[in-house]
């Protein structure tokens, strides 16, 4: 079987259709070619992942610059789902602008069409083994979904658009900086111009790579892929753009697009450690900026008043608790990936949950929404449920990567990360739920009607709450095999089996 | 050769001083106009033994994009918006220009500390120098026009670090790159339009409906 293809067919059937959207005719349709575009490339996607996975197997292709190990078959799997999710919330969305007119087909086939090209930019970004053509996928993101977020034209989402784009191309161009001088570093060490930049060989080659370049490499990396992926203090993009953007905006935006800069950043991980000759160096300043983001969302979750903001900063904190546990290393870089789809899972529901329960009140904010409950049991779960899974209530799966996290930080003896995390997290576990109860148990401020809910919105908030219950109380072998599969590439103990490319095994 | 590439280095530095103590709008566009040509030619001295159609091509689309497409985009937002000069900034002509002889003084300290191999020692400081004054230009100024300059000047930074350090970037690579920088400032100009429109002005600091 030639895998060459199916990774291809992954990044051209949704840059394609992305364009093929813009031809339809009406709304419905190209929402129709837009989820028929994501399932397709889901489908070739979940084929390679199942070769991957399981099998440890790595797959090349182009010549080795496309590649897919663990690492990125794990997180194409955390995108796979959260587009998948999001593209049928899209329909339901939009389905309700459409009727008020609140959208015309124009903005609906650009909206599409952007759809589409995110999904294949973020793709590139995960089967890229040239950290360069890394870099061009995560900066065509930000260009592609900057527009996303003022699908609606107002003087807020223009605002917001402006921060999001300007701070974004700043923080990426010094990704941009760092990457060159990993290529310098590389040079030196007398990598020929076409190794200069493949991940596997750089990995491979790391030890000889100088390591004052490698280390004023990472902190223009950590510091420009961080702006991106909303690390604080370079976070302040976030919140506007996260409460601005449409619902299905904001999901994949807090669900996957986060994990893809910070994806980037695991991919150096091991190369920074090696070359540093693992006196993590590099992993101490992760962890820095995790706790720092987790402090900082914690403070501003306390006085939110509009619920996606809210959402926007529990992200932050999620985020920070990610690079916590991949700056830990051991069994937090385990936990670090298992957070990873725990929270894009849930802050996806959240944010549809939002979404829906902002165009039935037509607000966003909280005092405005008191008593969701009672207007749309379906959606009222939803937000409830799944903000008590964000601030890390038992049985839910995001309990049990934290509690992992936890015992990595007892394990490696970081006392201080663990107080400091234990405190973000109580501040945010008091903060949120004093939002999230009266938000849905309060007596509704105006009389509104029931709003009645199909079955496909039932599953949508019903199907990842149980999966989450699921993860929470029992682990899958195969998954927790994967995840060590996917964990083991970026501590470098193991998975240095990985060979030169372009040859197939 | 090596004098060329001197003299180069010295026109990128004052250019960048020229842009910090200038307010005019237009005469700022001609800076960073000259700027990316500028940057063009040297992709090309640098390496003066062996030029390859693939330099040619590098070097060409970016004195193209960055000598005479992103001008007149921009000159076309200033038109639209009538917005000529930077009415107050952050931070004063005469103390960013202080900032930014301060700049260099610290790209020159960088410059001696990083082991990177370059052909002059003047290549590392004035590339790192233009980014931080693109970087610089960005926060200090309110004007959204103004805050893309700084944009463009902060890439043209990268860019001439980039070919004086390492030049053997493949070229899909490096096309990639042209092409994104291109997107963004399209992207931004377009921004600009809308936010002229929606509110009349172009001042960033004015953006702040948005909050916490």
């Amino acid at each position: 079987m030639d895998y060459e293809i199916i990774l291809w067919l992954a990044i051209t059937i949704p840059a394609i259709s992305g364009l093929i959207c813009l031809l339809m005719p009406s709304p419905k349709a190209a929402l129709g070619v837009m989820c028929a575009a994501v399932f397709l490339a889901s489908l070739s996607g979940i084929f390679a992942i199942c070769e991957v996975l399981p099998q440890g197997r790595v797959l090349f292709a182009a010549a080795g610059w496309l590649f897919m190990d663990a690492l990125s078959a794990y997180n194409l799997f955390v995108m796979i789902t959260v587009f998948c999710l999001s593209s049928v919330y899209a329909c339901i969305y939009f389905k309700e602008e459409i009727i008020h007119k609140h959208l015309n087909v124009k903005q609906i086939r650009l909206f599409t069409c952007l759809w589409c090209e995110a999904l294949a930019a973020m793709t590139v970004v995960l089967l890229s083994n040239n950290l360069g053509i890394m870099w061009v996928g995560i900066e065509a993101t930000t260009l592609i979904t900057a527009f996303l977020i003022c699908v609606h034209v107002s003087r807020e989402s223009l605002e917001a658009m402006w921060k999001y784009i300007l701070i974004c191309s700043v923080g990426v161009a010094f990704a941009f900086m760092g990457t060159l001088l990993v290529a310098a570093s590389a040079k030196s060490a007398g990598l020929s111009a076409h190794n200069l930049l493949l991940w596997t060989t750089l990995r491979t080659n790391a030890v000889h790579l100088d390591p004052v370049l490698i280390k004023a490499a990472f902190i223009f990396l950590l510091v420009g892929y961080g702006t991106k992926a909303g690390l604080a203090p370079m976070h302040s993009w976030l919140p506007d753009a996260h409460s601005q953007a449409p619902a299905p905006v904001s999901a994949i935006f807090s669900g996957f697009m986060l994990n893809a800069a910070l994806y980037c950043i695991m991919r150096y991980v091991p190369i920074i450690e090696i070359s540093t000759g693992n006196t993590s160096w590099g992993l101490d300043l992760v962890a820095g900026f995790g706790i720092f983001s987790i402090i900082i969302a914690a403070a501003f979750i306390l006085f939110q008043t509009d619920l996606k903001r809210l959402l926007a900063y529990h992200s932050i904190e999620h985020l920070g608790i990610i690079a916590l546990g991949l700056g830990l290393g051991g069994l937090g870089t385990f936990a670090a990936l298992f957070h990873t789809f725990n929270h894009s899972l849930c802050k996806t529901l959240s944010f549809f949950a939002a979404g829906r329960l902002g165009q039935i009140f037509g607000s966003q904010d909280m005092e405005k929404m008191s008593g969701s409950l009672r207007i749309s049991p379906v959606w009222g779960i939803g937000i409830f449920c799944s903000i008590l899974a964000l601030i890390g209530i038992a049985p839910f799966a995001l309990f049990m990567s934290e509690f992992q996290l936890l015992r990595a930080a007892v394990d490696k003896g970081a006392i201080i990360a663990l107080i400091l995390f234990l405190l973000g997290a109580g501040i945010v576990f008091v903060g949120a739920l004093g939002h999230a109860i009266p938000l849905v148990w309060n007596d509704p401020q105006k009389p509104t009607a029931r709003v009645k809910t199909n079955a496909v919105e039932f599953t949508l908030v019903f199907a990842p709450l149980a999966v989450l219950l699921l993860l929470g109380l029992w682990m899958p072998e195969t998954l927790a095999q994967a995840l060590n599969t996917a964990a083991d590439v970026i501590r470098q103990t193991g998975g240095t089996t990985i060979l030169m490319p372009g040859g197939k095994q | 050769m090596n004098s060329a590439i001197e003299i180069m280095m010295i026109l990128l530095v004052l250019s960048d001083m020229a842009l910090l103590g200038l307010s005019r709008l237009r005469t700022c566009i001609s800076i960073v106009s000259f700027q990316g040509m500028l940057l063009g030619v040297l992709a090309l001295t640098m390496q003066l033994s062996a030029i390859t159609p693939r330099l040619i091509l590098i070097a060409a689309a970016s004195f193209i994009i960055k000598g005479f497409i992103f001008p007149f985009l921009l000159r076309r937002g200033i038109r639209e918006a009538g917005a000529q000069y930077e009415i107050e900034p952050f931070v004063g002509y005469i103390m960013s220009v202080i900032a930014g002889l301060a700049m260099l003084g610290i790209s020159f300290w960088l410059g001696a500390k990083l082991p990177l191999f370059a052909a002059n020692t003047l290549l590392i400081p004035a590339a790192l120098t233009t980014l931080f004054t693109g970087l610089f230009l960005i926060i200090a100024r309110k004007n959204a026009l103004n805050q893309c300059l700084g944009y463009i000047i902060m890439e043209n930074g990268i860019y001439t670090f980039g070919i004086v350090s390492v030049a053997e970037i493949p070229l899909l690579v490096e096309l990639g790159i042209l092409l994104d920088v291109f997107v963004a400032v399209f992207v931004m100009g377009i921004a600009i339009y809308h936010i002229n429109r929606e509110f009349d002005h172009l001042d960033s600091d004015r953006l702040n409906i948005l909050k916490g």
